[in-house]
Protein backbone atom coordinates (compact mmCIF):
# COMPACT_ATOMS: atom_id res chain seq x y z
CA UNK A 1 0.00 0.00 0.00
CA UNK A 2 1.38 3.47 -0.89
CA UNK A 3 2.39 5.75 1.83
CA UNK A 4 -1.12 8.41 1.75
CA UNK A 5 0.83 11.05 3.78
CA UNK A 6 3.44 12.36 1.63
CA UNK A 7 3.10 14.70 -1.64
CA UNK A 8 4.05 13.51 -4.88
CA UNK A 9 7.18 13.48 -5.83
CA UNK A 10 7.68 13.01 -9.64
CA UNK A 11 11.30 11.43 -9.89
CA UNK A 12 10.70 9.32 -6.30
CA UNK A 13 7.25 8.44 -8.01
CA UNK A 14 9.36 6.85 -11.46
CA UNK A 15 11.67 5.42 -9.73
CA UNK A 16 9.13 3.52 -7.63
CA UNK A 17 7.40 2.77 -10.55
CA UNK A 18 10.66 1.48 -12.48
CA UNK A 19 11.37 -0.46 -8.93
CA UNK A 20 8.06 -1.79 -9.08
CA UNK A 21 7.73 -3.07 -12.42
CA UNK A 22 11.06 -4.91 -12.50
CA UNK A 23 9.99 -6.53 -9.01
CA UNK A 24 6.95 -7.85 -10.64
CA UNK A 25 9.06 -8.97 -13.36
CA UNK A 26 11.78 -10.15 -11.40
CA UNK A 27 9.28 -12.06 -9.44
CA UNK A 28 6.87 -13.48 -11.41
CA UNK A 29 3.93 -11.60 -10.83
CA UNK A 30 2.68 -12.03 -14.18
CA UNK A 31 -0.60 -10.94 -14.29
CA UNK A 32 0.02 -7.44 -12.50
CA UNK A 33 3.35 -7.09 -15.24
CA UNK A 34 1.05 -8.17 -18.31
CA UNK A 35 -1.72 -5.38 -17.16
CA UNK A 36 0.71 -2.72 -16.95
CA UNK A 37 1.77 -3.76 -20.61
CA UNK A 38 -1.53 -3.67 -21.69
CA UNK A 39 -1.80 -0.29 -19.99
CA UNK A 40 0.72 1.35 -21.11
CA UNK A 41 -0.07 3.88 -24.32
CA UNK A 42 -3.79 3.48 -23.71
CA UNK A 43 -4.57 6.98 -23.29
CA UNK A 44 -3.93 9.35 -20.10
CA UNK A 45 -4.93 9.75 -16.79
CA UNK A 46 -5.29 13.07 -14.95
CA UNK A 47 -6.06 13.67 -11.33
CA UNK A 48 -5.72 16.30 -8.92
CA UNK A 49 -3.01 15.39 -5.67
CA UNK A 50 -0.74 17.44 -3.11
CA UNK A 51 2.44 18.21 -5.17
CA UNK A 52 5.93 19.06 -3.88
CA UNK A 53 4.80 22.06 -3.15
CA UNK A 54 2.08 21.08 -0.76
CA UNK A 55 -0.48 22.56 -2.95
CA UNK A 56 -2.96 19.89 -4.72
CA UNK A 57 -1.94 20.56 -7.90
CA UNK A 58 -2.90 18.44 -11.25
CA UNK A 59 -1.45 15.66 -12.78
CA UNK A 60 -1.48 13.57 -15.92
CA UNK A 61 0.34 10.16 -16.31
CA UNK A 62 0.14 7.12 -18.54
CA UNK A 63 -2.63 4.65 -16.99
CA UNK A 64 0.38 2.22 -15.86
CA UNK A 65 2.14 4.77 -13.75
CA UNK A 66 4.44 6.40 -16.44
CA UNK A 67 5.11 9.93 -17.91
CA UNK A 68 3.54 11.19 -14.49
CA UNK A 69 3.64 15.41 -14.46
CA UNK A 70 2.37 18.05 -12.58
CA UNK A 71 0.27 19.98 -15.27
CA UNK A 72 -0.77 22.99 -13.58
CA UNK A 73 2.37 23.28 -10.47
CA UNK A 74 0.78 25.91 -8.82
CA UNK A 75 2.10 27.15 -5.41
CA UNK A 76 -0.20 29.68 -4.69
CA UNK A 77 -3.50 27.83 -5.77
CA UNK A 78 -5.18 24.65 -5.08
CA UNK A 79 -6.59 22.46 -8.24
CA UNK A 80 -8.89 19.57 -7.60
CA UNK A 81 -11.57 17.34 -9.59
CA UNK A 82 -10.21 17.57 -12.97
CA UNK A 83 -12.30 15.95 -15.74
CA UNK A 84 -11.66 15.74 -19.36
CA UNK A 85 -14.19 17.16 -21.97
CA UNK A 86 -15.71 14.20 -24.02
CA UNK A 87 -13.15 14.94 -26.73
CA UNK A 88 -10.58 14.75 -24.42
CA UNK A 89 -9.28 17.84 -25.74
CA UNK A 90 -9.60 19.87 -22.49
CA UNK A 91 -10.24 19.83 -18.82
CA UNK A 92 -12.71 21.08 -16.30
CA UNK A 93 -11.50 21.39 -12.42
CA UNK A 94 -12.64 23.50 -9.33
CA UNK A 95 -9.30 26.11 -8.41
CA UNK A 96 -9.21 26.94 -4.76
CA UNK A 97 -7.07 29.46 -2.75
CA UNK A 98 -4.04 28.12 -1.11
CA UNK A 99 -5.09 26.57 2.00
CA UNK A 100 -8.54 25.61 1.25
CA UNK A 101 -9.47 22.21 2.92
CA UNK A 102 -10.91 20.53 -0.31
CA UNK A 103 -14.13 18.56 1.35
CA UNK A 104 -14.62 15.65 -0.50
CA UNK A 105 -18.29 16.01 0.10
CA UNK A 106 -18.55 19.78 -0.94
CA UNK A 107 -15.57 20.03 -3.40
CA UNK A 108 -18.63 20.87 -6.04
CA UNK A 109 -19.43 24.56 -3.91
CA UNK A 110 -15.77 25.35 -3.24
CA UNK A 111 -13.40 27.65 -5.71
CA UNK A 112 -14.37 28.57 -8.99
CA UNK A 113 -14.83 26.12 -12.14
CA UNK A 114 -11.80 26.48 -14.32
CA UNK A 115 -11.43 25.03 -18.02
CA UNK A 116 -7.87 24.37 -19.50
CA UNK A 117 -6.71 22.73 -22.27
CA UNK A 118 -6.03 18.81 -21.67
CA UNK A 119 -2.16 19.56 -20.70
CA UNK A 120 -3.65 22.22 -18.09
CA UNK A 121 -2.03 25.16 -20.53
CA UNK A 122 -4.24 28.32 -21.20
CA UNK A 123 -6.72 27.88 -17.90
CA UNK A 124 -9.48 30.47 -17.62
CA UNK A 125 -11.94 30.71 -15.05
CA UNK A 126 -15.51 30.31 -15.87
CA UNK A 127 -16.60 32.95 -13.35
CA UNK A 128 -16.03 33.10 -9.27
CA UNK A 129 -15.78 31.39 -6.39
CA UNK A 130 -18.97 29.32 -5.67
CA UNK A 131 -20.15 29.99 -9.17
CA UNK A 132 -21.20 27.08 -11.64
CA UNK A 133 -21.37 24.30 -8.73
CA UNK A 134 -20.69 20.54 -9.95
CA UNK A 135 -20.12 21.94 -12.98
CA UNK A 136 -19.74 19.30 -15.72
CA UNK A 137 -19.06 18.48 -19.47
CA UNK A 138 -22.75 18.24 -21.82
CA UNK A 139 -22.34 15.23 -24.36
CA UNK A 140 -20.84 17.62 -27.10
CA UNK A 141 -18.58 19.67 -24.61
CA UNK A 142 -19.84 23.14 -25.80
CA UNK A 143 -21.61 23.27 -22.47
CA UNK A 144 -21.60 22.87 -18.68
CA UNK A 145 -24.13 21.32 -16.58
CA UNK A 146 -24.84 22.53 -12.88
CA UNK A 147 -26.72 22.07 -9.86
CA UNK A 148 -28.24 25.13 -8.46
CA UNK A 149 -30.74 24.77 -5.65
CA UNK A 150 -33.98 25.14 -7.65
CA UNK A 151 -32.75 23.88 -10.74
CA UNK A 152 -30.13 22.03 -12.88
CA UNK A 153 -29.04 24.52 -15.29
CA UNK A 154 -27.32 23.90 -18.58
CA UNK A 155 -24.73 26.59 -19.21
CA UNK A 156 -23.29 27.15 -22.52
CA UNK A 157 -19.70 27.53 -22.09
CA UNK A 158 -18.90 30.26 -25.17
CA UNK A 159 -21.56 32.85 -24.00
CA UNK A 160 -22.03 31.76 -20.46
CA UNK A 161 -25.87 32.30 -21.08
CA UNK A 162 -28.69 29.93 -19.79
CA UNK A 163 -29.55 27.30 -22.49
CA UNK A 164 -31.51 25.19 -20.20
CA UNK A 165 -33.52 24.50 -16.62
CA UNK A 166 -35.20 21.62 -15.58
CA UNK A 167 -36.09 20.80 -11.59
CA UNK A 168 -33.37 19.14 -9.31
CA UNK A 169 -35.96 16.29 -8.17
CA UNK A 170 -33.64 15.85 -4.83
CA UNK A 171 -30.10 15.83 -6.46
CA UNK A 172 -27.50 17.31 -4.84
CA UNK A 173 -24.00 16.45 -5.97
CA UNK A 174 -21.91 14.93 -8.26
CA UNK A 175 -24.52 15.21 -11.73
CA UNK A 176 -22.99 14.25 -14.97
CA UNK A 177 -24.55 13.66 -18.21
CA UNK A 178 -24.41 10.06 -20.00
CA UNK A 179 -22.44 10.11 -23.41
CA UNK A 180 -25.94 9.81 -25.43
CA UNK A 181 -26.95 12.86 -23.66
CA UNK A 182 -30.00 10.70 -22.44
CA UNK A 183 -30.06 10.45 -19.28
CA UNK A 184 -27.77 12.46 -15.82
CA UNK A 185 -27.08 10.89 -12.90
CA UNK A 186 -25.75 11.86 -9.74
CA UNK A 187 -26.38 11.41 -5.50
CA UNK A 188 -29.50 12.68 -4.01
CA UNK A 189 -32.57 12.75 -1.53
CA UNK A 190 -34.83 10.39 -3.43
CA UNK A 191 -38.28 9.30 -1.70
CA UNK A 192 -37.33 9.91 1.82
CA UNK A 193 -33.67 8.14 1.48
CA UNK A 194 -30.67 10.47 1.28
CA UNK A 195 -27.41 8.68 -0.52
CA UNK A 196 -28.94 7.47 -3.41
CA UNK A 197 -27.78 7.07 -6.80
CA UNK A 198 -30.33 9.02 -9.42
CA UNK A 199 -30.84 8.32 -12.68
CA UNK A 200 -32.90 11.57 -14.44
CA UNK A 201 -34.25 11.09 -18.22
CA UNK A 202 -32.55 13.87 -19.83
CA UNK A 203 -35.70 15.27 -21.67
CA UNK A 204 -38.39 14.74 -19.08
CA UNK A 205 -36.59 14.74 -15.76
CA UNK A 206 -38.33 11.67 -14.66
CA UNK A 207 -35.94 10.28 -12.02
CA UNK A 208 -35.31 6.74 -10.63
CA UNK A 209 -33.19 5.42 -8.40
CA UNK A 210 -30.32 3.30 -9.45
CA UNK A 211 -28.82 2.16 -6.12
CA UNK A 212 -30.65 3.17 -2.85
CA UNK A 213 -28.75 3.91 0.23
CA UNK A 214 -25.07 4.85 1.42
CA UNK A 215 -24.51 5.38 -2.12
CA UNK A 216 -22.71 8.30 -3.80
CA UNK A 217 -20.05 9.45 -7.02
CA UNK A 218 -21.96 7.95 -9.49
CA UNK A 219 -20.38 7.84 -13.11
CA UNK A 220 -21.76 6.70 -16.80
CA UNK A 221 -20.93 3.47 -18.18
CA UNK A 222 -19.63 4.54 -21.51
CA UNK A 223 -22.23 2.65 -22.93
CA UNK A 224 -24.99 5.39 -21.31
CA UNK A 225 -26.60 2.09 -19.97
CA UNK A 226 -25.01 1.34 -16.71
CA UNK A 227 -24.16 3.84 -14.19
CA UNK A 228 -20.49 3.13 -11.92
CA UNK A 229 -20.69 3.97 -8.01
CA UNK A 230 -19.68 3.50 -4.80
CA UNK A 231 -21.84 1.79 -1.97
CA UNK A 232 -20.89 1.10 1.97
CA UNK A 233 -24.37 -1.81 1.89
CA UNK A 234 -25.26 -2.22 5.12
CA UNK A 235 -25.29 -4.69 8.03
CA UNK A 236 -21.22 -4.72 8.00
CA UNK A 237 -19.97 -5.95 10.80
CA UNK A 238 -16.61 -4.76 10.22
CA UNK A 239 -14.98 -1.31 11.45
CA UNK A 240 -17.22 -1.25 13.96
CA UNK A 241 -20.32 -1.66 12.26
CA UNK A 242 -19.25 1.25 9.95
CA UNK A 243 -18.45 -1.11 7.39
CA UNK A 244 -16.38 0.08 4.31
CA UNK A 245 -17.30 1.46 0.36
CA UNK A 246 -17.03 -0.93 -2.53
CA UNK A 247 -17.08 -0.57 -5.99
CA UNK A 248 -20.48 -1.43 -7.81
CA UNK A 249 -22.21 -0.95 -10.96
CA UNK A 250 -26.09 -1.27 -11.97
CA UNK A 251 -27.91 -0.74 -15.11
CA UNK A 252 -29.76 2.76 -15.44
CA UNK A 253 -33.03 1.86 -13.95
CA UNK A 254 -31.30 -0.22 -10.65
CA UNK A 255 -31.48 -3.27 -12.08
CA UNK A 256 -28.22 -6.02 -11.74
CA UNK A 257 -26.43 -4.47 -9.16
CA UNK A 258 -22.85 -5.95 -9.21
CA UNK A 259 -20.09 -5.72 -6.78
CA UNK A 260 -16.67 -4.44 -8.75
CA UNK A 261 -14.61 -4.06 -6.32
CA UNK A 262 -14.40 -4.17 -2.73
CA UNK A 263 -11.52 -4.91 0.01
CA UNK A 264 -12.39 -4.68 3.47
CA UNK A 265 -10.46 -1.82 5.38
CA UNK A 266 -10.46 0.93 2.60
CA UNK A 267 -13.12 2.55 1.24
CA UNK A 268 -13.92 2.95 -2.51
CA UNK A 269 -14.41 5.77 -4.64
CA UNK A 270 -13.57 8.18 -7.88
CA UNK A 271 -14.85 4.71 -9.84
CA UNK A 272 -14.59 5.41 -13.47
CA UNK A 273 -14.36 3.30 -16.52
CA UNK A 274 -11.84 3.87 -19.29
CA UNK A 275 -13.49 5.46 -22.57
CA UNK A 276 -13.53 1.67 -24.38
CA UNK A 277 -14.81 0.42 -21.16
CA UNK A 278 -11.84 -2.14 -20.97
CA UNK A 279 -10.74 -0.78 -17.13
CA UNK A 280 -11.62 0.64 -14.40
CA UNK A 281 -9.89 3.01 -12.26
CA UNK A 282 -10.70 3.89 -8.53
CA UNK A 283 -9.03 5.11 -5.16
CA UNK A 284 -8.92 2.85 -2.32
CA UNK A 285 -8.18 5.12 1.16
CA UNK A 286 -8.20 3.86 4.55
CA UNK A 287 -10.37 6.93 5.68
CA UNK A 288 -14.28 7.19 4.74
CA UNK A 289 -14.52 10.21 1.79
CA UNK A 290 -11.87 9.37 -0.55
CA UNK A 291 -8.66 11.81 1.01
CA UNK A 292 -9.17 15.16 -0.40
CA UNK A 293 -8.98 16.45 3.38
CA UNK A 294 -5.08 15.17 3.29
CA UNK A 295 -2.75 13.45 0.41
CA UNK A 296 -5.82 11.41 -1.56
CA UNK A 297 -5.29 7.84 -1.77
CA UNK A 298 -3.29 5.47 -4.19
CA UNK A 299 -5.33 4.54 -7.55
CA UNK A 300 -5.59 1.38 -8.90
CA UNK A 301 -7.04 0.01 -12.18
CA UNK A 302 -8.16 -3.26 -13.05
CA UNK A 303 -9.81 -4.89 -16.30
CA UNK A 304 -13.59 -4.50 -16.61
CA UNK A 305 -13.61 -8.25 -17.48
CA UNK A 306 -11.49 -9.27 -14.04
CA UNK A 307 -14.82 -8.16 -12.02
CA UNK A 308 -15.65 -8.75 -9.51
CA UNK A 309 -12.27 -8.81 -7.52
CA UNK A 310 -12.13 -8.66 -3.69
CA UNK A 311 -8.29 -8.35 -2.39
CA UNK A 312 -7.06 -8.53 1.24
CA UNK A 313 -8.33 -11.09 3.75
CA UNK A 314 -11.94 -8.97 4.11
CA UNK A 315 -13.86 -12.69 5.03
CA UNK A 316 -17.41 -11.01 5.25
CA UNK A 317 -17.19 -9.99 1.88
CA UNK A 318 -15.72 -13.24 0.64
CA UNK A 319 -18.60 -14.90 2.24
CA UNK A 320 -21.36 -12.30 0.84
CA UNK A 321 -19.84 -12.80 -2.75
CA UNK A 322 -17.81 -16.28 -3.60
CA UNK A 323 -16.81 -16.03 -6.85
CA UNK A 324 -15.06 -12.96 -7.42
CA UNK A 325 -10.78 -13.13 -8.09
CA UNK A 326 -7.98 -12.09 -6.04
CA UNK A 327 -6.61 -9.06 -8.77
CA UNK A 328 -4.68 -7.94 -11.08
CA UNK A 329 -5.16 -5.05 -9.72
CA UNK A 330 -2.14 -1.75 -10.52
CA UNK A 331 -2.14 -0.15 -7.72
CA UNK A 332 -0.51 3.73 -8.41
CA UNK A 333 0.34 6.87 -6.77
CA UNK A 334 -1.86 8.71 -4.83
CA UNK A 335 -4.83 10.91 -6.19
CA UNK A 336 -8.19 12.07 -6.17
CA UNK A 337 -10.89 11.86 -8.43
CA UNK A 338 -9.02 10.40 -11.87
CA UNK A 339 -10.72 10.81 -15.29
CA UNK A 340 -9.15 9.07 -18.14
CA UNK A 341 -9.09 10.07 -21.87
CA UNK A 342 -7.89 7.75 -24.73
CA UNK A 343 -7.11 10.70 -27.14
CA UNK A 344 -3.91 12.03 -27.58
CA UNK A 345 -2.34 14.78 -25.92
CA UNK A 346 -0.30 17.17 -27.54
CA UNK A 347 2.66 19.09 -25.99
CA UNK A 348 4.24 16.57 -24.13
CA UNK A 349 7.72 17.16 -23.01
CA UNK B 1 -43.91 62.32 50.16
CA UNK B 2 -42.18 60.65 47.96
CA UNK B 3 -38.18 61.21 48.07
CA UNK B 4 -35.87 62.29 45.31
CA UNK B 5 -34.08 59.48 45.45
CA UNK B 6 -36.91 57.24 45.36
CA UNK B 7 -38.58 59.71 42.44
CA UNK B 8 -35.03 59.20 40.44
CA UNK B 9 -35.34 54.96 41.23
CA UNK B 10 -38.54 54.99 39.71
CA UNK B 11 -37.73 57.06 36.55
CA UNK B 12 -34.60 54.67 36.01
CA UNK B 13 -36.41 51.62 36.30
CA UNK B 14 -38.86 52.14 34.01
CA UNK B 15 -36.12 53.58 31.33
CA UNK B 16 -34.39 50.05 32.05
CA UNK B 17 -38.01 48.43 30.94
CA UNK B 18 -38.52 50.96 28.24
CA UNK B 19 -35.24 50.01 27.21
CA UNK B 20 -36.09 46.17 27.34
CA UNK B 21 -39.51 46.47 25.88
CA UNK B 22 -37.88 48.23 23.05
CA UNK B 23 -35.15 45.65 22.61
CA UNK B 24 -38.35 42.53 22.34
CA UNK B 25 -39.96 45.03 20.04
CA UNK B 26 -36.97 45.13 17.30
CA UNK B 27 -36.55 41.43 16.36
CA UNK B 28 -33.02 40.07 14.58
CA UNK B 29 -33.06 41.48 11.11
CA UNK B 30 -32.48 38.13 9.84
CA UNK B 31 -35.83 36.54 10.97
CA UNK B 32 -37.32 39.48 9.34
CA UNK B 33 -36.11 39.24 6.02
CA UNK B 34 -35.12 35.98 4.81
CA UNK B 35 -36.83 33.50 3.75
CA UNK B 36 -40.93 33.81 3.27
CA UNK B 37 -42.17 32.66 6.12
CA UNK B 38 -41.19 33.78 10.02
CA UNK B 39 -42.76 32.28 13.18
CA UNK B 40 -42.45 31.81 17.05
CA UNK B 41 -43.22 27.94 17.30
CA UNK B 42 -42.15 25.47 19.89
CA UNK B 43 -40.26 22.15 19.03
CA UNK B 44 -41.90 19.14 19.60
CA UNK B 45 -39.97 16.54 18.60
CA UNK B 46 -36.09 16.67 17.20
CA UNK B 47 -36.88 13.79 15.07
CA UNK B 48 -34.61 11.25 16.73
CA UNK B 49 -30.88 11.08 16.90
CA UNK B 50 -28.89 13.60 15.11
CA UNK B 51 -26.46 11.86 12.48
CA UNK B 52 -23.11 12.31 12.91
CA UNK B 53 -21.13 15.47 11.35
CA UNK B 54 -17.47 14.63 11.24
CA UNK B 55 -17.81 13.56 7.74
CA UNK B 56 -20.69 14.08 6.04
CA UNK B 57 -23.49 17.01 6.91
CA UNK B 58 -27.00 16.73 7.07
CA UNK B 59 -30.06 18.74 6.81
CA UNK B 60 -32.52 17.12 9.81
CA UNK B 61 -36.07 17.54 9.80
CA UNK B 62 -37.80 18.21 13.19
CA UNK B 63 -41.40 19.20 14.22
CA UNK B 64 -42.76 22.00 15.64
CA UNK B 65 -45.92 23.54 16.96
CA UNK B 66 -46.74 27.26 15.09
CA UNK B 67 -47.47 29.33 17.75
CA UNK B 68 -47.10 33.04 16.30
CA UNK B 69 -47.11 33.45 12.50
CA UNK B 70 -45.38 36.88 11.89
CA UNK B 71 -44.77 37.05 8.30
CA UNK B 72 -46.04 35.00 5.26
CA UNK B 73 -48.39 32.06 5.41
CA UNK B 74 -48.57 28.69 7.18
CA UNK B 75 -51.32 25.43 7.18
CA UNK B 76 -52.11 24.18 10.29
CA UNK B 77 -50.35 24.74 13.87
CA UNK B 78 -48.05 21.43 13.20
CA UNK B 79 -45.13 22.98 10.75
CA UNK B 80 -41.94 20.59 9.94
CA UNK B 81 -38.84 22.19 9.63
CA UNK B 82 -35.42 21.13 8.42
CA UNK B 83 -32.27 22.16 10.33
CA UNK B 84 -28.79 21.85 8.92
CA UNK B 85 -26.21 20.40 11.12
CA UNK B 86 -28.23 20.13 14.44
CA UNK B 87 -25.21 18.99 15.98
CA UNK B 88 -23.80 22.45 15.88
CA UNK B 89 -24.66 26.11 16.91
CA UNK B 90 -26.54 28.38 14.87
CA UNK B 91 -23.92 31.07 15.12
CA UNK B 92 -21.25 29.61 12.60
CA UNK B 93 -23.11 26.53 10.78
CA UNK B 94 -23.38 27.74 7.28
CA UNK B 95 -21.08 26.71 5.07
CA UNK B 96 -20.78 25.82 0.83
CA UNK B 97 -23.50 23.86 0.34
CA UNK B 98 -25.61 25.65 3.26
CA UNK B 99 -25.58 28.94 2.22
CA UNK B 100 -26.51 32.05 4.61
CA UNK B 101 -28.23 29.81 7.90
CA UNK B 102 -27.55 31.14 11.57
CA UNK B 103 -28.87 32.37 14.56
CA UNK B 104 -28.48 32.10 17.99
CA UNK B 105 -29.93 28.73 18.96
CA UNK B 106 -26.95 26.47 20.43
CA UNK B 107 -28.90 23.06 20.90
CA UNK B 108 -32.28 21.80 20.13
CA UNK B 109 -34.02 20.39 22.39
CA UNK B 110 -38.11 19.33 22.50
CA UNK B 111 -39.76 22.44 24.64
CA UNK B 112 -37.96 25.41 23.31
CA UNK B 113 -39.36 27.99 21.48
CA UNK B 114 -37.71 29.51 18.67
CA UNK B 115 -38.45 32.13 16.38
CA UNK B 116 -37.45 30.87 12.75
CA UNK B 117 -37.68 32.71 9.20
CA UNK B 118 -38.24 29.83 6.76
CA UNK B 119 -38.55 28.86 3.07
CA UNK B 120 -39.77 25.91 1.82
CA UNK B 121 -39.93 23.10 0.05
CA UNK B 122 -36.47 22.16 1.77
CA UNK B 123 -36.27 20.68 -2.01
CA UNK B 124 -35.71 23.74 -3.88
CA UNK B 125 -34.03 25.54 -1.03
CA UNK B 126 -30.82 23.04 0.41
CA UNK B 127 -28.92 20.68 -1.57
CA UNK B 128 -27.64 17.78 0.23
CA UNK B 129 -28.64 15.03 2.14
CA UNK B 130 -32.00 15.04 4.33
CA UNK B 131 -32.51 12.94 7.06
CA UNK B 132 -36.22 12.38 8.35
CA UNK B 133 -37.67 10.58 10.33
CA UNK B 134 -40.95 11.60 11.05
CA UNK B 135 -43.05 9.60 8.88
CA UNK B 136 -46.11 12.40 9.07
CA UNK B 137 -44.07 15.21 7.57
CA UNK B 138 -45.31 13.49 4.19
CA UNK B 139 -48.38 15.10 4.47
CA UNK B 140 -47.01 19.03 4.26
CA UNK B 141 -44.27 21.07 2.77
CA UNK B 142 -40.84 20.76 4.61
CA UNK B 143 -39.85 24.18 5.28
CA UNK B 144 -35.82 25.16 5.48
CA UNK B 145 -34.51 26.76 8.39
CA UNK B 146 -32.52 29.60 7.68
CA UNK B 147 -32.51 31.59 10.88
CA UNK B 148 -33.37 30.50 13.94
CA UNK B 149 -33.37 32.26 17.42
CA UNK B 150 -34.46 31.50 20.91
CA UNK B 151 -37.90 33.00 21.36
CA UNK B 152 -38.51 34.84 24.78
CA UNK B 153 -41.09 33.28 26.40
Amino acid sequence: MCDTSHPINIKRATVACVFIFSACCAFADDAQVQLAEELHGHGWIVFSARAQNETWDLFLMRPDGSNLRNISNTADLEEAAPRFSPEGDRLLYRRLAKGTKIDHDKWGFQGEAVIARADGSDAIALGGAGEYPWASWSPDGTAIVCLMPKAIQVVDIATKKLVREMPRKGIYQQLFWSPDGKWLTGTGNHQGESWTVVRMNAETGDTNAVHVFQSCTPDWHPDSQRVIYSSRPGGQKANGGYGWTQLWQANGDGSEAKLLFGEDGVHIYGGALSPDSKFIIFTKSHMDGGGSESSGAPMCIMRATDAPIIQGESPDLRALHPNTKDGPVLELVPGWEPSWTLHEIVNQP
Amino acid sequence: MISRRILAGAVFMTFLAGCSKGAESTPDPKLTSLGTVEVTAKLIDVGGEFPPNDLYDYAHVMQYEVLEIHRGQVSGTTIFVGHYNPRKARTGVGDERSGEVGGNVTQFVAGDVHRMALAEPIDEQFMGGIVNKLPESEKGPIYWAIWTNRANQ
